[in-house]
């Protein structure tokens, strides 16, 4: 799947990369380059949302990160 | 007839003004530390003794004596400070006619164990839920915490260490179910930090302090180097710890995806005596994560220093109870101090702060094991007793569950909240029968106490106002802990739906409701033998929903929105009570 969104880096636990989508949904930022985590970065990811995954963030679905362009 | 009216509305206020039990109080310890106030002595004049005669005294013995307050002029009780020498003063003073006691001044104080951790001064969070006076009650001991999460810094070993202020703390033998091996070392520092706060090794002049010092640690391993993890593993993870002796399990994790898998882990832990504590989730919004939100999980949101509800921390209706889990949006020194690695280097010990709900999370899984070292025999019973011991403006809510986590309210309740035999609902009911009565004409108008003393009407009304109340009494004075089965029903009636529907946090509304007394109704239509046993139960429904409705307790289930909860038991509680009239009137009139 394809999530646009804005990459943010939210302080919460051990600190967290997060998209926050267009579609209204935070998805915590799993795998992919370290190009992608830049505040503020308007990108559109292409990725899997990894149903299964728990973690210590909590903030939204893991979206497995396949690939992104910077839009 | 006005006057009935007024009579019975008298009645009802009279019942309202009862003192409301949905309020819990917080006591101090029983036992008080006692140590002499440097430099100031306190004197014990003959009562009524004027100011005038103490000014007089204070002049000729050289004192700076006052009145101690207000009702000095009452007591005579007035106190010196800044005095050289009390002992030399006190020998002057007490041959003294008009002195009845002269005594050093003592100052006293709720006993409180301070620990010489050199941080502790930053653990705010530590002295919100009152942890110095619980440590005089419990420190955990012997009771085996399982930490669920990243693993633990707890040996050295390769290249993983043993961080300093968890030297000499309790570890038991765990798993790490990520690499399938016997050592569940922490490579990311979130498990480390959270075993912390249950656990720290305390008063060893290191670092911090933690919750349950005296407790064991279980480290289970069951989220990678990255903090993720799968239902699997920690399913898995869940029912090792209980096979090998965990008592609490602390998971600060989860995820938006429900799992069977999971639940039925869970479902398995509480069956085996384990409370299970999970963190609520941080993504802010009215819906709590899993673990949290299975059933036989207990869901922690968090507060910041402030004691409101963290902008992160998720809520709702599966949400049990706050604990402090910081908000560094108020600044730094707002967060949960504990002892961990590093996050970008695993080998390297440091002092972090975090905020979470994962950091709220072992500050209840701390104290439940407090609650089993003081004597806590079930899941149910510690449940009970942190919902009872903690801070609350009242009835549960959305947003703070039962209120905010205090282990010394929650030491305090253990043993007094099996649900005691509350007889508000009976007054309550005396007074709306006596309105509803009055309400009759005379002469179909049945007398008070022949309605009350009917046993056909009298049983049911007892049934659905405070239960068979004496069956629990009697099974813990002849049995022992009574089962389930037999506490539910020592409560009123209406909660008997916990035998249909299971404990839940929200009340059925097909049990909450007027339907009971109304189908019955429909019966006793053609069968008039029944009317004084319908009366009696309608009229205890009507009694303990208007109550329910007044102490604000419980929620609804599947009511669109919280708020109306009470405009429905209102509602059914006034249905009941035309139900009840209805009834006392045909039975009048036969």
């Amino acid at each position: 799947m394809k999530v646009r969104g804005t990459v943010e880096f939210r302080d919460i636990e051990m600190g967290v990369w997060v998209l926050a989508g267009d579609d209204g949904k935070t998805y915590q930022l799993a795998g992919g380059r370290s190009s992608l985590l830049k505040e503020g970065q308007r990108v559109e990811v292409e990725g899997d949302v990894d149903g299964g995954a728990m973690g210590v963030a909590m903030v939204g679905p893991v979206l497995r990160v396949h690939g992104f362009k910077v839009v | 007839m006005r006057s009935g009216w007024c009579l019975g509305g008298a009645l009802l206020l009279a019942a309202a003004c009862a003192p409301s039990p949905a309020r819990t109080k917080v006591t101090p310890a029983g036992s008080a530390r006692v140590s002499a106030v440097p430099h100031a002595l306190v004197i014990d004049f003959r009562d009524g003794t004027p100011a005038e005669e103490v000014a007089e005294r204070a002049r000729r013995w050289g004192l700076p004596l006052r009145f101690n307050s207000v009702e000095g002029t009452r007591s005579g009780i007035a106190i010196a400070d800044g005095v050289d020498d009390v002992d030399a003063a006190l020998a002057r003073v007490r041959g003294d006619a008009d002195v009845e006691v002269a005594e050093p001044l003592v100052q006293v104080q709720a006993l409180a164990f301070t620990p010489n951790d050199p941080e502790f001064g930053k653990q705010w969070n530590l002295r919100m839920i009152h942890m110095p006076e619980a440590w005089d009650i419990s420190r955990g001991k012997g009771v085996t915490v399982a930490v669920i999460d990243t693993g633990i810094a707890y040996e050295d070993r390769d290249d993983f260490v043993q961080i300093p202020d968890l030297a000499g703390a309790r570890f038991v033998e765990g798993y790490d179910f990520v690499n399938d091996t016997t050592h569940p070392n922490d490579e990311n520092g979130h498990g480390t930090h959270v075993a912390g706060t249950i656990a720290q090794r305390t008063n060893n002049g290191v670092g911090v302090a933690g919750v349950a010092f005296e407790a064991r640690l279980m480290p289970l391993k069951v989220l990678d180097r990255s903090g993720i993890g799968n239902s699997a593993d920690i399913a898995d993870a869940i029912r090792w710890a209980v096979d090998h002796g965990a008592k609490v399990l602390n998971l600060s994790l989860g995820g938006p995806g429900y799992s069977g898998v999971m639940e039925r882990a869970v479902a398995y832990a509480r069956s085996k005596g384990a409370v299970v504590v999970c963190a609520a989730g941080n993504s802010g919004q009215g819906q709590v994560s899993y673990p949290a939100a299975y059933a036989g999980a207990v869901a922690v949101g968090a507060v910041g220093p402030d004691g409101q509800l963290a902008p992160y921390s998720s809520y709702g209706e599966a949400l049990d109870i706050v604990a402090p889990g910081g908000n560094t949006r108020l600044g730094p020194g707002n967060g949960i101090l504990q002892a961990t690695i590093d996050r970008s280097d695993f080998r390297k010990p440091v002092l972090a702060e975090y905020q979470g709900t994962s950091m709220a999370t072992p500050h209840v899984a701390g104290v439940a094991a407090l609650l089993f070292a003081a004597g806590a025999k079930s899941p149910d019973e510690v449940e009970r007793a942190l919902y009872a011991g903690a801070r609350s403006e009242g009835a549960w809510t959305p947003r703070a569950g039962h209120g905010r986590l205090d282990a010394l309210g929650a030491l305090n309740a253990l043993g007094k909240t099996a649900p005691g035999v509350d007889w508000t609902p009976l007054v309550w009911s005396a007074a709306l029968l006596a309105l509803l009565l009055l309400s009759l004409q005379t002469k179909v108008r049945p007398g008070f106490l022949n309605v009350l003393l009917n046993p056909a009407t009298l049983l049911p009304l007892l049934l659905s106002t405070v239960g068979l109340w004496f069956l629990k009494l009697l099974w813990q004075r002849f049995i022992g802990h009574p089962p389930s089965a037999a506490e539910v029903l020592s409560l009123p009636l209406p909660d008997w739906e916990r035998i249909l529907f299971g404990r839940g946090r929200l009340a059925s509304p097909l049990m909450y409701s007027a339907l009971v007394p109304a189908v019955t109704a429909l019966v006793a239509v053609k069968w008039r033998a029944l009317r004084p046993v319908v009366a009696g139960l309608s009229l205890g429904f009507s009694a303990f929903l208007l109550y329910a409705a007044w102490a604000k307790a419980p929620g609804i289930a599947y009511l669109p929105f919280t708020f109306l909860a009470r405009p429905w038991l209102v509602l059914n509680g006034l249905l009941a009570a035309l139900v009840c009239r209805a009834m006392l009137r045909r039975e009048a009139r036969r």
